[in-house]
This record gives C-alpha cells, sequence and structure tokens, in this order.
C-alpha cells in the first residue's frame, strides 16, 4: 500500500479547501467576495409594490423577486410580527400586554417603536452575544481529555452582551478583541475582550503534562495557534485559511507561507487566567508600579536617580528593628512518621525516615497582643542533601499548602491569608501557590539550593490574641519524591509587614551587614534596588486583588512547564506540516489576496508580539477590507431570516455559497461603514424592512420555481434554537430571573471526577436551583459533556466553530421536550401560574395566552379543559409547550 | 434555524434517514423514502457500492493496550531485556510522560494458536481461540503519543475536538435499520466516560441527532429523558396516550392552517417514534429473557467480567434490533483501571485483558451461532501502542508508533495479518492509520470513503480527511 505521509505527520492536510485567491490575483475578475465593497445604486421604485419601496433593503429584494417571477406575500398579521420580532431581536416571546399594547397601539409607528425599545434593552445583547459565542466556538471547559472548568472564561461572555448592548462600532470590536491589550493599554475593560483568542479548546495533556521536550510538545503549539488562527478567520473574514497549512501541490507555496505568517502573529501568546483591573485608576495605578518594578528589574542604575543616600540610611535603620518574633514550639510532628527535633533557635529539624510526602503540625503560643503575619524560614542545615533547604536528594522542597490556626479556650479557627511572599521562587512553583488551596501546585526553591529561605504570609485581618492564645501550623507537602522542608522556623508580628514584606534576599543581606562606607557601588546600587523594590512591592499589596479572564496572554503565571514564552516561539514553514521537518522561519503577515491591503506587516518591533497581533487587528477591521463587512452583514442577515445571503457565512471562499443577492450584501456592507459600524442601526434596517415584516404563508407555485425561497417571496418560519427554547419556557412559566453577568450557572451536579475532569451530572440536578432561572446565556456549556436536553435541542459541539445550527425534529428531542426534569418543572410551575385565573376554561384561556400569545378557539379550549379536568393543568401546559405553534416561530 | 421548503431532505434525516435513502429516493422520485432506504440496505446495497455488513460493533480498549504484551511478539525484546533501547535508526527515542528505560521484554509466554498460526500471550486465552476468524492489522499507527489527541483521532481521524467520529457518520451516510432505536449507541465503561469524554461520540459539524446515543447500562435512566421524573406523579400512561393524542390533533390543526412545511410533518411522527422507542429500548436492554448459557458464555455475573459480559451482551441485542453501529468501552479516562499500564505491565495488563477476554471471545461466538456474523462487523482496537522499553521499573509509557487492532465477521477472511512493526515494536514498518481502519470499515458497509462528505466551513470534509486505503488484503 502506498504511503504518502510521514509518521509525524502533524496537520491533517484538506485537499478539497478551496483557496480564495486561486487564480484570482492573475485572473481579471477577483473572486466576488474580495472585490471592493462598493455601495451599489438603488433599483427604482415599483409602483405596483409601494410598501417596498422606502426601504432600499426592499427594492434590492423586490428586484430580484420579479425577476423571477416571484410576489412578495402579504404581510404578516400583528401577533404574528410581535412575536417574530421579540425572538429575534431578544430571544423572548412578547407577554400578553406586550401583545395587547401593540395590538391597541393606532400610531403609524407603532411597530417601529417595539423595535427601538427591543433593540436599546439589555435583553438584546444577551440574545446576540449567544449567536456571536456559536461562531467562535465559546465554551468554559477545554475540550480535550483533561477537560477542565475555566473558571474565569466568562468576562468574556459578559463583555459580548456589553458590547452588542452598547453598540459598540464593529471596527472598533474586532480591534479589541484581537489586540485590544496592545491598542488601547489605557483602557483595561478591554482586556476581557482577548477571551476571543482563547475561546476555543485547549490541549492541557499535551501543552501542559507531558515532557516539555517532546515532538507532542511543539505539534501542540502549532495546533494551538492554529485553533487561534481559525476563530479570527472564520469569525471576521469568513475564510478558511486552516485549509492552507499542509504542504499540498494543489496550493503554492506562497498560501502556506501566508499561513504560517498567521501563525506567528500569534507566537507570542497562549491561554491562561489573564488578571485585569476593571477599574481604570487601579489599572493605570497598577500599570506604573508594575513598569517601575520591572524597570528597576532590568536596570540596577535606575534605582540610582530614584533614591538618595538619606534615604537608604532611614531605611536601614527601619530595617534594624526587628519586627519579627521567632515563636516556641511545643507540639511538632510528622504525618509521615519522620523524626522532629527541637533545636535551640526554635527550629524543628526533621529527620530519621525520608516520607515520600509528608505533613506538618507545629503549635506554639503567641504573647504579641496582635498578630498581623506569620513568617516561616525554611534553614539549610548540613545534615540534609546540599545543605537542604529541602530534604530531596537535590536539595528542594515543596510546601502544597501552609496553614495557620488560632486556638484559644479549646476552639480552633482557621486564619485567611491574604497575600505570601518569599525571598525566592522557583520558575512555576510560586509561593502564592502555597496559598491557594490546591495540593496539585506548592512552593519550591529549586535550584536555590544550600542556602536559608523566608517566605511571609500576611493575614486577611489582624488577629487580636486572647489569653493563652496558640498558633497551629499546618505544612503540607504532598507533591511526592521527598520534597519535603528540612529545618523550618516560624515567626510571628505584630507591626505592619509591608515594610519588610520582602525578606532580605542573601545578596542584601551581605551588604546591610557591611558599613555603609565599605560597600562598592554595585553594592549600594544593589540595595538601593533592593529598597524601590520593596516599595513598590508595598504599594502594589495595596491594590485590590486583579480580576482574572481566561483570555489570550503573553504574561501569566505558569503552571508546571507551562509557562509564558518570552518574546515570540521561533516559528517555521512545517514541509507537509510535519513537525519534524521545519523549513524557513515565517514572517508575520496577513493574507495577500485581499486587493488593496498590505499583507506584509511594517513592524517597528517585530519581536514584539504585541506589535504583530495589533497589525493584524488592524489589517481585519481596516474599511477597505471586504471581507470584513460583508462578513458581518451577512451574519446579521442570516439570523434575522434563518438565513444569510450567502448562506455559508463562515465561509466566502470558492467552496462556499455565492450571494444570492450581492449588490444587497454590498449596500449593507457599505451602508454598516457609513454608519460607523453601528450594528444597531443595520438591525433596525433589516427588521423593519416589508421582506422582514411579511408573512410566512406557503405558495404551491412559487415553492415549485424557488424551493428553497432564496429570493424571499414570504418569510421563513424557523424552529426555536435550544436558548430561545428554554428561555421561552422560563418566562412563560414566570420563572425567568433576569440576573446579568456574573459566572456561569452550572446546570449539572458537579462531583470529583477520575482524573482533572469532575464527574458532571445533569439528571441529578434540581431545576430550581439557584439561578437555574436565568438565561441560557448565563449557562455554563462544558464541551465534553454536553447538556442532553440542550443537546436534543441541536445545541452545536462546543468545540466547532458554528455559523449555522442545524434544526432537526427527532425522536429524542420530542422526549425531551416531554420528560426532562425542566420541561416538567416549568410545566407544573407554568400550571400554578394559571391558577389565579379562575375556572379551569380561564386558566386554559389564559395558558394560551401566555405560551402562543392568542386566545384559544372555542374547540381547542374546550379541548384542553378536558384534558386538564382528567389529567391536570401541569400536564395540559406541558402539551402547550410542545406543540408545533411553540415551537415554531411564524 | 432552518427552512420550510428543502425539507423533504430535513424530513429523511430528521427521522433518522441517511444519504442512502435520499440518494435514491431522489434518483427513482419514490416518496416512500423511508421504506426504500430500508429495503436497500436489506437487499445488501450499500450508498456507493454493495454492502459486505450491516452494522458494526466496536470494541474500544481505552488507555492504549500494550501491543507487545499481547498480539505482536517480539522475542528481540527478551533477548534485550534490560539493555539500553537503541533501535539503530536517526530518530530520537522519547517518551511523553517519562525518561526511556532500558528495554523492557514481555512477561507473558507468547504461543501459537489456530490453523492461522498467530502468536496470542497468556492474558488471552479465550481470544485466542478465535483467531481463525480475525484479521489482525499489526502496524496501526498514530500521529500523536497523547490519549487525548489520539482518542480523538481513532474516532473521528482529527486530533482536535469537533470532529464527527465513526458512528456519526456511519448514522448520516447510512441512516437507522430501525424506528424504534437510535441509530449510534455507545456503551462507556460503568466506570465512567473515556478520555475526551462524550467529545468521541460527536456528531461534530454534522447535524446533531447523528451523536452517539449513550447507554449508561448502571443508571436505572439508561437513556435521559426516556421516561418522566419519578416525581412527577401526575404523569401516568393515561396522560401520555390521552396526551399524545391531543397533540396531534394541536399540531395536525396548526399544519392545516399553514401548510407547505414538511418539518411540521417531521416533528408530528416524531412523536409517534418517542412513544415507540418508548417500548423498544427497555426491552433491547433488558438481559432477563438470555438463557443461563448465553450467561454463562459471557461471564455476565462473575467477577471480573460482568460489566464488559453486560455491554458485550447489550450490543448483540441492540445490533439484532436494528441499532447500526454499537461502540463499547472497555475503561475509562483517567490514570488508572484502564490499558495505560505506567507503572507495571506484570500487575496492570492481566487484569484489565481478563474483564474484556471471555466476553469478547462469547460474542463472536454468539453472533456466529445467530447467524448474524454474516453481516455484522466486529472491530476490536485502541488509541495507540506501548513502548518497547520501560517506564520505571516494568511499566510502559505510550507509543503512538504502532498498534494492534483487529477485525471479525462480515465481509473480513478471518485467519490473516496485515502490516507488522519493527522488530522491536517501537514503530509500525508500513504504518496504518485509522484513515485506513475507517476506509475499510465503511467499504465494507457500501460506502466509498471519498465520497461520504458533509461540507463544512470551506471544505468537502471527510471522515478520513485526505487520507485511507481500503485494506483489500484481509477482506473475504
Amino acid at each position: 500500500m502506498r504511503r504518502w505521509f510521514a509518521l509525524s505527520l502533524l496537520f491533517l492536510s484538506a485537499a478539497a479547501c478551496a483557496r480564495l485567491d486561486a487564480g484570482a490575483q492573475n485572473a481579471a475578475e477577483p473572486w466576488w467576495s474580495l472585490r471592493p465593497v462598493v455601495k451599489p445604486a438603488l433599483p427604482p421604485a415599483d409602483k405596483r409594490f409601494p410598501d417596498w419601496s422606502a426601504s432600499p433593503i426592499d427594492r434590492f429584494v423586490l428586484r430580484q423577486m420579479l425577476a423571477k417571477g416571484l410576489e412578495p406575500a402579504p404581510p404578516a398579521d400583528r401577533t404574528t410580527l410581535i412575536r417574530r420580532v421579540y425572538f429575534d431581536l431578544i430571544g423572548l416571546p412578547p407577554t400578553p400586554e406586550d401583545i395587547d399594547g401593540f395590538l391597541k397601539d393606532p400610531s403609524p409607528d407603532a411597530y417601529e417603536k417595539i423595535v427601538d425599545r427591543l433593540l436599546a434593552g439589555p435583553r438584546f445583547g444577551e440574545r446576540w452575544a449567544r449567536h456571536w459565542m456559536d461562531v467562535i466556538h465559546f465554551a468554559e471547559t477545554h475540550g480535550h481529555d483533561q477537560d477542565v472548568p475555566r473558571d474565569h472564561a466568562w468576562p468574556y461572555r459578559d463583555y459580548l452582551i456589553r458590547s452588542f448592548n452598547t453598540d459598540k462600532p464593529y471596527g472598533r470590536f474586532v480591534l479589541e478583541q484581537i489586540a485590544g491589550d496592545v491598542l488601547f493599554p489605557d483602557d483595561p475593560t478591554v482586556i476581557p475582550a482577548l477571551g476571543f483568542l482563547a475561546a476555543g479548546p485547549w490541549d492541557e495533556s499535551s501543552l501542559r503534562d507531558i515532557r516539555e521536550d517532546t515532538f507532542d510538545r511543539k505539534a501542540a503549539q502549532y495546533l494551538d495557534r492554529d485553533d487561534m488562527i481559525g476563530t479570527v478567520s472564520y469569525a471576521f473574514l469568513s475564510t478558511t485559511v486552516q485549509c492552507a497549512r499542509c504542504h499540498d501541490h494543489k496550493f503554492d507555496p506562497i498560501a502556506q507561507e501566508e499561513y504560517y505568517g498567521l501563525q506567528a502573529v500569534f507566537a507570542g501568546v497562549d491561554r491562561a487566567n489573564r488578571p485585569f483591573d476593571p477599574d481604570p485608576q487601579v489599572h493605570a495605578r497598577r500599570l506604573r508600579l508594575v513598569e517601575q518594578r520591572s524597570t528597576l528589574m532590568s536596570n540596577s542604575h535606575a534605582a540610582a536617580k530614584l533614591i538618595d543616600d538619606a534615604a537608604v540610611a532611614a531605611w536601614e535603620k527601619s530595617q534594624g528593628t526587628n519586627i519579627w518574633k521567632v515563636l516556641d514550639p511545643d507540639v511538632f510532628t510528622s504525618a509521615g512518621g519522620a523524626a522532629p527535633v527541637k533545636l535551640a533557635d526554635g527550629s524543628i529539624r526533621f529527620g530519621g525516615k525520608r516520607p515520600d510526602k509528608d505533613s506538618y503540625t507545629i503549635e506554639a503560643a503567641s504573647d504579641l497582643p496582635v498578630i498581623t503575619a506569620v513568617r516561616l524560614e525554611v534553614q539549610s542545615d548540613e545534615t540534609l542533601p546540599h545543605g537542604g533547604p529541602g530534604r530531596q536528594d537535590n536539595g528542594n522542597l515543596h510546601l502544597s499548602e501552609f496553614k495557620v490556626e488560632a486556638a484559644a479556650s479549646g476552639k480552633r479557627r482557621p486564619l485567611a491569608l491574604a497575600r505570601a511572599f518569599a525571598d525566592f521562587n522557583q520558575a512555576g512553583w510560586e509561593i502564592d501557590k502555597a496559598i491557594d488551596g490546591k495540593l496539585l501546585t506548592a512552593w519550591g526553591i529549586y535550584p536555590e539550593v544550600g542556602k536559608t529561605h523566608v517566605a511571609v504570609f500576611v493575614l486577611k485581618e489582624p488577629l487580636k490574641t486572647a489569653a493563652g492564645q496558640r498558633l497551629i501550623f499546618t505544612l503540607q507537602q504532598q507533591h511526592g519524591g521527598g520534597h519535603l522542608i528540612g529545618r523550618p522556623r516560624l515567626s510571628a508580628t505584630g507591626e505592619d509587614p509591608t515594610s519588610t514584606i520582602r525578606p532580605l534576599p542573601a545578596k542584601v543581606k551581605e551588604i546591610v551587614a557591611k558599613p555603609a562606607a565599605q560597600r562598592s557601588e554595585a553594592e549600594k546600587l544593589e540595595l538601593a534596588r533592593h529598597i524601590l523594590l520593596s516599595r513598590v512591592e508595598a504599594e502594589l499589596a495595596t491594590l485590590p486583588p486583579p480580576q482574572l479572564v481566561y483570555a489570550a496572554a503573553h504574561d501569566f503565571k505558569p503552571e508546571g512547564s507551562f509557562a509564558p514564552t518570552k518574546g515570540c516561539r521561533p516559528i517555521h514553514m512545517l514541509r507537509r506540516g510535519d513537525i519534524k521537518r521545519p523549513g524557513a522561519a515565517a514572517t508575520p503577515g496577513a493574507l495577500a489576496c485581499v486587493p488593496g491591503l498590505e499583507a506584509t506587516f511594517k513592524l517597528s518591533r517585530p519581536d514584539d508580539e504585541g506589535e504583530r497581533r495589533a497589525a493584524l487587528a488592524r489589517w481585519i477591521s481596516r474599511p477597505n477590507n471586504p471581507l470584513t463587512w460583508r462578513s458581518v452583514a451577512n451574519r446579521l442577515w442570516h439570523h434575522h431570516f434563518g438565513r444569510g445571503i450567502v448562506s455559508t457565512p463562515s465561509d466566502f471562499g470558492r467552496m462556499g455559497a455565492k450571494p444570492t443577492h450581492p449588490e444587497l450584501l454590498d449596500w449593507l456592507a457599505a451602508t454598516l461603514l457609513e454608519e460607523g459600524g453601528s450594528l444597531k442601526k443595520l438591525h433596525r434596517r433589516i427588521v423593519t424592512s416589508a421582506a422582514y415584516r411579511q408573512a410566512s404563508r406557503h405558495h404551491a407555485e412559487y415553492a415549485k420555481i424557488d424551493a428553497d425561497n432564496s429570493y424571499l417571496w414570504r418569510m421563513n418560519r424557523s424552529r426555536l434554537d435550544a436558548e430561545t427554547l428554554r428561555d421561552a419556557v422560563l418566562q412563560i412559566s414566570g420563572k425567568l430571573d433576569l440576573t446579568m453577568g456574573g459566572p456561569s450557572v452550572k446546570h449539572f451536579v458537579e462531583g470529583p471526577g477520575i482524573h482533572r475532569t469532575p464527574k458532571v451530572d445533569y439528571l441529578a440536578f434540581d431545576p430550581d436551583s439557584p439561578g437555574a432561572h436565568r438565561r441560557s446565556v448565563y449557562r455554563f456549556v462544558f464541551r465534553t459533556v454536553p447538556d442532553p436536553f440542550m443537546d436534543a435541542l441541536d445545541c452545536p459541539d462546543a468545540s466547532q466553530f458554528t455559523a449555522v445550527r442545524s434544526s432537526s425534529m427527532t425522536a429524542l428531542q420530542a422526549l425531551a421536550l416531554l420528560n426532562d426534569p425542566f420541561m416538567v418543572r416549568m410545566s407544573e410551575h407554568f400550571a400554578k401560574r394559571v391558577a389565579a385565573s379562575g375556572n379551569l376554561e380561564m386558566q386554559v384561556r389564559q395558558a394560551y395566552r401566555l405560551a402562543l400569545g392568542r386566545e384559544p378557539t372555542e374547540r381547542e379550549g374546550a379541548a384542553l379543559v378536558s384534558y386538564a379536568t382528567r389529567h391536570g393543568t401541569a400536564n395540559a401546559c406541558r402539551l402547550l409547550l410542545n406543540c408545533n405553534e411553540f415551537v415554531f416561530v411564524p | 434555524v432552518s427552512l420550510q421548503g428543502v425539507s423533504r431532505r430535513q424530513l429523511l434525516w430528521s427521522l433518522g434517514g441517511g444519504l442512502g435513502g435520499i440518494a435514491l429516493a431522489q434518483l427513482l422520485g419514490d416518496d416512500g423514502l423511508l421504506g426504500s432506504e430500508r429495503a436497500l440496505n436489506a437487499n445488501g446495497s450499500g450508498l456507493h457500492h454493495p454492502a459486505r455488513a450491516r452494522r458494526v460493533i466496536q470494541l474500544f480498549m481505552n488507555g492504549g493496550m500494550s501491543q507487545m504484551d499481547t498480539f505482536d511478539y517480539k522475542p528481540l525484546l527478551e533477548r534485550h531485556h534490560g539493555r539500553p533501547f537503541n533501535p539503530g535508526t536517526r530518530e530520537r527515542v522519547e517518551a511523553v510522560t517519562s525518561t526511556p528505560g532500558n528495554v523492557l521484554g514481555n512477561p507473558f509466554p507468547f504461543r501459537r494458536h489456530g490453523q492461522s498460526g498467530r502468536w496470542v500471550s497468556s492474558v488471552f486465552p479465550h481470544l485466542a481461540r478465535y483467531v481463525d476468524e480475525m484479521a489482525f492489522l499489526m502496524s496501526v499507527a498514530s500521529k500523536t503519543n497523547v490519549h487525548g489527541p489520539a482518542s480523538y483521532m481513532m474516532n473521528t481521524g482529527f486530533m482536535l475536538p469537533g470532529f464527527p467520529c465513526l458512528g456519526a457518520w456511519l448514522s448520516y451516510g447510512l441512516g437507522n435499520l430501525s424506528d424504534n432505536l437510535p441509530t449510534f449507541v455507545v456503551l462507556p465503561d460503568p466506570r465512567g466516560t473515556p478520555y475526551n469524554n462524550l467529545g468521541n461520540f460527536s456528531s461534530g459539524f454534522l447535524p446533531v441527532q447523528h451523536a452517539g446515543t449513550v447507554l449508561r447500562l448502571s443508571s436505572p435512566n439508561s437513556i435521559a429523558s426516556l421516561y418522566p421524573p419519578r416525581s412527577a406523579t401526575h404523569i401516568t400512561p393515561q396522560s401520555e396516550t390521552e396526551g399524545l393524542a391531543l397533540l396531534r390533533e394541536m399540531n395536525r390543526a396548526h399544519l392545516e392552517r399553514t401548510p407547505g412545511d414538511s418539518r411540521l410533518e417531521s416533528r408530528i411522527a416524531s412523536y409517534e417514534l418517542a412513544a415507540r422507542m418508548q417500548v423498544s429500548a427497555p426491552e433491547a436492554l433488558d438481559l432477563a429473557g438470555e438463557t443461563e448459557a448465553t450467561r454463562r458464555l459471557y461471564g455476565l455475573g462473575q467477577a471480573p467480567t460482568d460489566a464488559f459480559a453486560k455491554s458485550c451482551l447489550t450490543a448483540r441485542r441492540l445490533i439484532e434490533r436494528g441499532v447500526r453501529f454499537v461502540q463499547v468501552w472497555s475503561g475509562a479516562g483517567g490514570p488508572t483501571g484502564n490499558w495505560d499500564n505506567h507503572t507495571s505491565i506484570v500487575r496492570e495488563l492481566p487484569p484489565k485483558a481478563a474483564q474484556v477476554d471471555q466476553p469478547t471471545a462469547a460474542l463472536l461466538q454468539d453472533l456466529k451461532q445467530r447467524g448474524l456474523m454474516k453481516d455484522t462487523l466486529v472491530v476490536f482496537s485502541t488509541e495507540f501502542g506501548r513502548q518497547p522499553f520501560s517506564q520505571g521499573s516494568e511499566g510502559r509509557d505510550h507509543n503512538g508508533g504502532t498498534s494492534v487492532a483487529w477485525l471479525a465477521g462480515a465481509g473480513i477472511k478471518g485467519g490473516t495479518a496485515y502490516g507488522a512493526s519493527d522488530e522491536w515494536g517501537w514503530r509500525a514498518v508500513d504504518p496504518l492509520y485509522c484513515y485506513d481502519l475507517h476506509a475499510t470499515v465503511l467499504h465494507l458497509l457500501g460506502i466509498d470513503h471519498e465520497r461520504l462528505t458533509y461540507r463544512h466551513n470551506g471544505t468537502n470534509r471527510r471522515l478520513t480527511d485526505v487520507h485511507g486505503h481500503v485494506i483489500h488484503d484481509i477482506l473475504a
């Protein structure tokens, strides 16, 4: 059998992929989507259809319709129209009061008033954020075998809702999501926008757990960037750039270069929890302090300018006062069976057997009136390997968790720790990992062995000590492999710890020990730098803790071997996509196929990853990028009409569909640009068109000419999508909770799993749990364990880019709508809600009004009353929520 | 959001019909689409050429079954046991979770079996009796050495999440054989779902109805929402019978007011199918009717075989009743309790093998006895193999270089083997990939893997991407 790919072939090429620019550069006419957007002339009004002349949209639609021998449907009745526009714009049905109000409003702009109200309200952003989340495969877990929940993904969702609600100009929306941090450094509210690049899956096993030096690791990094490229190119450009990732003789070599040029754009980012300060003032202060810190770190000469000798002397004096009081332990035990011995200086040496893991308990009385912080010294000792301070063969230790409890008169209570600082941190094993509540992470000191190290833990609230106050320390060391502390010593202080928050590094200690006159210039600078850094740290410690968002990040806390790259990772063209056959180095750039736009970036600092992203963001958002503006105009049309002018909204290439109304699409794109990128104005234009306001009536003759209704001779009827159906059921049952924002609601019971992925049980979840009545956009989407109820309603695989949802009618869907605990419970609430309406006839009448927006006919009413009499109103209500009239938007 | 109008195709899919029915029905201008589709498959025709198999049971060994300790005999390893591993090629020797150790000889005795004389180690005494039914693929490689991407690859052909798996493609391509049961059923290990959880059974970008229906045999609610929650006492058989009748009446009336949209009819039909599924599914899953001999054959009710026996027997009952594709999993995700034997091949492999050995052999025998083997394909596979050198003292790390799979049943030439690994069992000499396995399975079901496509974001996607060759050498 012929084998034409290498064993380690990384990428899965798709030969069937269309290249947008294949041949287009040379051909006289570029492919339709690459031609510049030119606002077309309006077709003349047609006197036979006066309602279809006011809106330019209608003139374009009508002209093509008539050309096909089709004519528009009559306008939909008001009950239908209000139901349609509510579901469409805000994803909820109108209440009976909304409907009555509309029916009674005699003003000519009654409908426009409703449209304006819906566009201005907060529900609008919730509805349209959900659409965008489909397009960019946003979910809140990693999606691979370690499908770990992302606790901080939600700020991106809130960013989306806010952006749609405030009608953020689309160009700005693009810029923020690709490079908001770089382009708008003074606006911290754009940081969550970078959740866009991190929206997709992340392969934790390959990117964090396996050995760093393997091909599998490197391959996974290429694939991780590939996902970012996919997110950007499908969402903003409706272009299938990922198709060019492999060498294939069908594609020219430049095309592959362009793909790797995009890889190079993302060469400096990973996906991680990224801290940010929502308050711009705090943001500005932190920015200044962090900059000072990095200046001081990189250049000790900078310190000389910022501090004088007098200040150094004053600092030294303050240091001279020892604020720490060494504790005198009277209880000290090792859970792992080591032999502790107390030494004269108050430290405990743990000798004897060296267990794999251990946990020390050390108790001491304290006579300080108040305690603000405690200090742990891990002392060097010649009996330890390499002089310690750890018991591991290499002298290292790993402190998994550090805990303090206060005990007085028999009562113990844990003391919350606000922050921790250490004189040295092993890369990936920082001191804050000793107070993060996770036994899997820890503080370490490697390779700085053979020296004493110090960690300071600041209490969240000062402890006012009672008589006979005791402190109980637990030092958990659960990493294994004998990573244990050899000789700890504990101290406490009642002073403000911020002035000495940075324990003196060994080097500084030596300098301080010398008389000032004997210090060299270099030593003076070193000391000055330390003092200044301490001040910066102290001030930083006073800022409120930053929020986190799971986003693209260049700088983040390392987790094991998953660490930020310094600068940019080198990106190479991979021959046949083979990680073992790297070719030339790639340079960051965009696509060459867009006429009038320069694909090569002119970067002042080519190694600055932020500049690379900023260049791509600008390239995409330019007014003369035809892909960007056609793409978004078409997406709006797709959601309003159930199908886009281009029916493949994320693919404007040769394998995608061609526009049914190319001039209309250009008119929409050009108008969007003219109106400053305002999506709301475009929404309004579309939903107030006569085309949108048509009835969805059938026409046998027209169906023969245009079965797909491509030319809009009527409105399309659409099935409610999963979220809209669920939200509508909540509203109808009187339970909808309109709380906005914040962490997502998990519609499942979560328990510890076998490994990193938790156990997820949807059936055990109580549909009335706190938060469960909130809108579905706030639902926590678990990639590899999807909600069976939402699944049955065609919620897509959240690992895949979904521009168009499928819409099935299966037996499993019928079972879900009949029997799912949510549906059953809500129909009970629905029944209770209508119970107050009066007798059974009145209750059925009210149920019809709530669920279907209309009164039942006499026959319908009688049938449901008869059923409710025998089987209860809850069952009757459940039937209404299962009928076609409810499930389809007219 | 979907549209009315095009909905003949939609109607078919929504009811579980596949491409075959649509293609043929459109060709014949036949309106009795589902009927003709089923007749088509019953006659053994396929989507693109005559089918040899109508249905598939796949047994998936989760965690990476060691090939050199089971079916791929490597005497060289015993000779070099304890010495540094030097394969003598220029390729760097690496392992993903550990530092490569010395050569680790296989600890279990191997013996030749059957007419074909296949080597099988002592961990599979029952399966060894059936080697003449099996066609072995001795060189199945992966493009990764990591569980998650490797499991995605073996199920979907792609290392990333979001692609449709084999079962979903079959559902999409062939549709159902029965209206009363799902087309594609997954039976996970009772300890839990595998690496990637339900991601391995996803329909990816195909319509969601093609995703695997997961049956949790150990749970009282083996199918989500098959019945209302017990707490809902107002829901009774009578309320449901009358309710469905009234619902039908309401929907019919609505249909009369809004004609010309076959999706509305499709939804009416879906409630009738649901009612039938409520009856069929419990019957299919109820093992009480099985004879004592059958129970003994599979090892039902006995340690250590009970759980896998239950899955295998259920799989047989499901395919008998018209389920198209059943995937049975051995091992859940996580570091232990599956085939991921990092610590000790000697201690971890035999108990795992003992769980599946007898039930799998029983399944082959049972299918044969019932005459189901002639149109049922059985596939036994894993996500990757293991290393010829040790991890720690006697464990083995992941090895995407080669692994073993076997097929049996419809259209398979028993007693054959195709491909080989190198003398160490480290790398496949001429590697096969999931593409070739999938192409062969599709071929047996009457599908040309290059023509089963779905257009998604600019690409005519295939299960086999741009790869795959039908392995004709193992076909009868």
